[in-house]
């Protein structure tokens, strides 16, 4: 099918929607009114100025994202690239957060220029911690993605605090699409006109993007300014419709994608047709769910539905998606000086955990302030910290460990237990459980997050049997499931549901519900996969130099990722039920055993998972105590630890 | 209760020896004690809506969930400056709770899941108005009866739902006779409202007022409608109540808002402010909305500006 088909479907197919519902939202109208003189009557008003600017949005909306999600990918050479993948959205939302909550007077002429300024500063950031290395693809997408994480962690902390007040920021979250005047047209239409003629401009240098480095740079083109004025285009236009309509997941990913498996191969065919695709897709989504959601109580915010919707369809592209990919990818490698003695390393980093738990174990806070060790009873204190320090310990060790499994088998540095989807699912599932649960027990939420996490993993292993697991597809599958499950995150928010409160206090990954069974039972199931990964450590040396001398030296290739895969995914949903989805730790703790210079799989596992518990424990102390009696979740706290290291030290690589 | 158990036994000392004086002294002090004790169960509460009820019956709970929300959001009755902060409603810190030591511990459904770990510290009990069946109004005079057998106050409970009654039908005499079906809703941003049905405690208290209620579309359990302002289009007699708070730059936007500026509701008659109610709330948001709303529409003129060009009085 080419591409013209393709939209010529799906323009007959909206075509169709919009009568319907033009039909039913017009009532009696005659049509040809319309045209004709002043709107008089409320139903003509609401086809004018709020169901036709509607209709519009959507279409030059979806072009924007499409636009951008082209560049991005063509520029970061990355099929997984997506507009908000340099932390545009994040850091818009938490611009507006902080806005709403500390200065308000800065929305008084509208959301607009707070959102895009939040954008554009945090893709500042993210260029600026990827700039010394000539914003090198890779290295770029990792900032964004830790960008990304740090920002969203820290939004996620006020969102907890401040739920009532920030409500309607959450509708802007969801991306609704409602309109009542046509200001957001005029906003968006000149935008996407200045986007589409400096793509146009950029098209040759950019499709030299598609040989490889060394060969662009011997054509003339200076590849670190091409990627800047490529990227902020791109940026340009996402921060504006952020702005403007909220976020809209998935267009911006698929688009581009869609085109290029329907047969746009060349990099104009691309920039002519996703946009056109995008436009579309946007526009039957929002038709079609204001013909089935018109009449409910609740907002199905189109944003975030169209990312649920696409996330079935994403994972169906990925089989078909990974065999085109043309361009070849550099790999990051950060040449690290290799510690000679890398068992006292471990060593003092165990005895640094040990110092750790006793600190969080006895030093806190009590009904009046700060108490002295053993002052308070151990029954009103410690029956309720132990526990969590145990869990806390015990999730950091996991999660270091599906880490360095996951970075190594794949050889990916973004790898992390987070990116292979598994954690979502374990999420997807808890979040299904409290909408259709009113208070689910503990029991129950055990059983439904490990249902999320084993549905994801069979997911994971049926799409990527055929191609044995191959490392790019597999993070493709992960990347899916965490759209359907920040787009599910973001859909109860908007619904303001008093529910979504503990919703959201166990999505932000907090301890708190743990009682000591279950900290034991994770702890002896921790132990278990531990034993396991050990003896399979040779694997993981020998997986990263790649599939031809894995296979000299006499590994099964399917049999060792698909038993490490397995391996990853139990770690990780064992520990996502204890703390929560956000899994920084996992993409953390790895990188900084590496860095400290562990180099072989068993001296980086060993140090990882003490890393791992480290932060943990670290973070579930800090997050308990700094603002006592109330609880900032650890999975938050070891993000915003984690991130602020990571950022430091990834401007040194 | 353990602490009326504890006092009661000094009575039953011998009387022969101690003098007569004394023995009345005594007798009067332990009354005094025993009275103290009821009158101040040290009870704590993850719901706001069960504290303005609380504190109605005379039994101002000692920690409460999000202090400052319970401060901005509900606003009344206020709570006693001396009331603790416990944590976030849906996670309240164990340990201050275990060394607070409280007689009990007041849930609604909503934290059902955490009944079992905190009737560790304290007995939990769980009063419900929206997880039950039934009307709401019901459902809250029950709660207030309920709350008032658990912390000994049955007489006050009938009191307080005697006073609302009684108030609420004195509010109720003030609203002029021709006052149009009331459309009440709260601005999410500049393109949604939250819509108040059949089913929320306000529109259950404003029917008590003979007031009627102009949303008849689809609501929650919680009795509100999520939706664009072009679904409020084809509601044509009504008068449009905006409950407070207003988000930032709303009410700056709302001129531009051409759906909103036809609706034939604000057409017909200019939209009247009122300031926030706490709508999951107990029997003193009920009070506090009949209040503000006989005094919003009795105050309301039926032609001009209405919000938000016509300031709001507070």
């Amino acid at each position: 099918m080419t591409p013209a088909r393709l939209c010529g479907l799906i323009m007959l197919a909206a075509a169709a929607l919009a009568v319907t519902s033009f039909s039913q939202t017009a009532g009696a109208l005659d049509p040809r009114v319309l045209w004709s003189g002043q709107a008089s009557t409320i139903a003509h008003i609401v086809i004018v100025d709020s169901w036709l600017p509607r209709l519009v949005v959507a279409l030059v909306a979806g072009a924007g994202l499409a636009l951008a999600g082209v560049l991005m990918q063509q520029t970061l050479r990355n099929p997984l690239a997506a507009p908000t993948t340099l932390g545009v959205a994040a850091g818009a939302q938490f611009a507006l957060l902080v806005a709403t909550l500390f200065a308000p007077i800065l929305l008084v002429y509208g959301r607009g220029l707070v959102a895009f300024s939040g954008g554009a500063a945090a893709v500042v950031l993210v260029f600026a911690l990827a700039w010394r290395r000539g914003l090198a693809p890779n290295v770029l997408v990792l900032a964004g993605l830790v960008v990304n994480l740090y920002v969203g962690a820290a939004s996620l902390a006020f969102i907890l605090f401040n739920q009532e007040k920030l409500h309607g920021l959450m509708v802007w979250g969801a991306g609704s699409l409602a309109q009542n005047n046509w200001g957001d047209v005029g906003y968006l239409l000149p935008r996407l006109a200045v986007t589409a003629i400096g793509a146009a401009i950029l098209i040759r240098s950019l499709a030299l993007l598609d040989l490889d480095e060394l060969n662009a740079r011997n054509l003339g083109v200076s590849l670190p300014w091409l990627r800047l004025a490529s990227l902020g285009l791109a940026v340009f236009i996402t921060a504006s419709v952020v702005a403007a309509v909220g976020l809209i997941g998935f267009i911006g990913l698929a688009a581009p994608a869609i085109v290029r498996l329907a047969g746009a191969r060349t990099l104009m065919q691309r920039l002519c047709w996703a946009p056109v695709l995008g436009a579309l897709l946007l526009v039957v989504t929002d038709l079609a769910l204001q013909l089935l959601t018109g009449e409910n109580a609740t907002l199905i915010p189109t944003g975030a539905t169209t990312a649920a919707l696409g996330a079935p369809l994403l994972l169906w592209l990925i089989p078909r998606l990974s065999a085109t990919r043309s361009a070849p990818r550099p790999r990051v490698s950060v040449p690290v000086a290799r510690h000679r003695r890398p068992g006292r390393v471990v060593g003092l980093l165990l005895g640094a955990v040990a110092v750790m738990s006793v600190v969080a174990l006895l030093a806190g806070q009590g009904a009046s302030g700060w108490a002295a060790p053993f002052t308070l009873p151990w029954h009103d204190t410690g029956v309720w910290r132990l526990p969590r320090v145990l869990a806390a310990g015990v999730a950091g060790v996991l999660l270091a460990l599906a880490g360095t499994i996951i970075q190594r088998v794949s050889g990916n540095p973004m790898a992390s237990p987070e990116v292979l989807g598994v954690s979502a699912g374990t999420g997807l599932g808890l979040l299904t459980l409290t909408w259709f649960v009113a208070a689910p027990g503990i029991w129950a939420m055990l059983g439904a997050g490990l249902a999320g996490a084993l549905g994801s993993l069979g997911l994971l292993i049926a799409i990527n049997a055929r191609s044995q697991f191959e490392p790019e597809q597999l993070l493709l599958t992960g990347i899916s499931i965490m759209f359907a499950f920040d787009a599910l995150q973001r859909i109860v928010l908007a619904g303001n549901d008093p529910r979504t409160q503990a919703a959201l206090a166990w999505i932000s990954g907090s301890t708190y519900h743990v009682t000591l069974p279950t900290a034991c039972v994770i702890a002896v199931a921790g132990g278990l996969a531990v034993a396991v990964a050990w003896p399979v450590s040779r694997w993981l040396d020998i997986l990263p130099l790649g599939a031809p001398t894995a296979r000299g030296l006499g590994i099964h290739i399917t049999v060792s990722r698909l038993a490490l895969l397995g391996l990853v995914a139990v770690l990780t949903a064992a520990a996502t039920l204890v703390v929560g989805p956000l899994s920084f730790v996992g993409l953390l703790a790895p990188h900084l055993a590496r860095l400290i210079g562990l180099a072989r799989a068993r001296a980086q596992m060993g140090g990882a998972m003490a890393i791992g518990a480290l932060l943990m424990i670290a973070a579930d102390w800090v997050g308990r105590e700094v603002l006592f009696p109330m609880e900032i979740p650890a999975g938050l706290v070891a993000t915003l630890i984690g991130g602020t290291y990571f950022m430091y030290r990834l401007r040194r690589i | 209760m353990t602490r009326r158990g504890r006092v009661v036994q000094p009575t039953a000392g011998g009387p022969g020896s101690v003098p007569r004086a004394l023995r009345v002294i005594a007798a009067l002090a332990c009354l005094l004690w025993c009275a103290t004790a009821v009158a101040t169960p040290r009870v704590v509460t993850l719901d706001w809506g069960i504290a303005q009820n609380l504190i109605a019956l005379g039994v101002a709970p000692i920690g409460v969930g999000q202090v400052a929300g319970y401060r901005s959001w509900v606003a009344g009755p206020p709570l006693p400056s001396d009331t603790r902060e416990i944590g976030l409603r849906s996670q309240p810190n164990m340990e201050l709770l275990a060394q607070l030591d409280p007689d009990r511990i007041f849930i609604t459904e909503l934290y059902a899941g955490q009944a079992q770990r905190l009737s560790s510290i304290a007995p939990v009990s769980s009063v419900d108005v929206y997880f039950s069946d039934g009307d709401v109004w019901d459902n809250t005079l029950a709660a207030v009866t309920k709350l008032g057998r658990l912390v000994d106050r049955d007489k006050a409970a009938k009191a307080l739902i005697a006073r609302t009654r009684r108030q609420i039908a004195r509010q109720a005499d003030r609203v002029p006779a021709d006052t149009r079906p009331l459309l009440m809703l709260q601005f999410v941003d500049e393109s949604h409202v939250r819509v108040y049905g059949s089913g929320s405690l306000v529109v259950a208290t404003a029917r008590r007022m003979g007031l009627d209620n102009a949303w008849h579309g689809a609501t929650t359990r919680w009795g509100m409608a999520m939706v664009p302002i072009s679904r409020l289009a084809d509601i044509n007699d009504a008068r449009v109540i905006v409950m407070g708070p207003v988000p930032v730059g709303v009410a700056d936007k709302i001129a531009d808002n051409r759906v909103w500026q036809a609706l034939p509701a604000v057409r017909q008659a200019p939209p009247v402010f009122i300031p926030a109610v706490w709508s999951f709330g107990g029997l003193p948001s009920a009070t506090r909305f009949a209040h503000l709303i006989a005094d919003a529409l009795t105050r309301a003129p039926d032609t001009g500006p209405g919000w938000p060009r016509a300031r709001p009085t507070p």
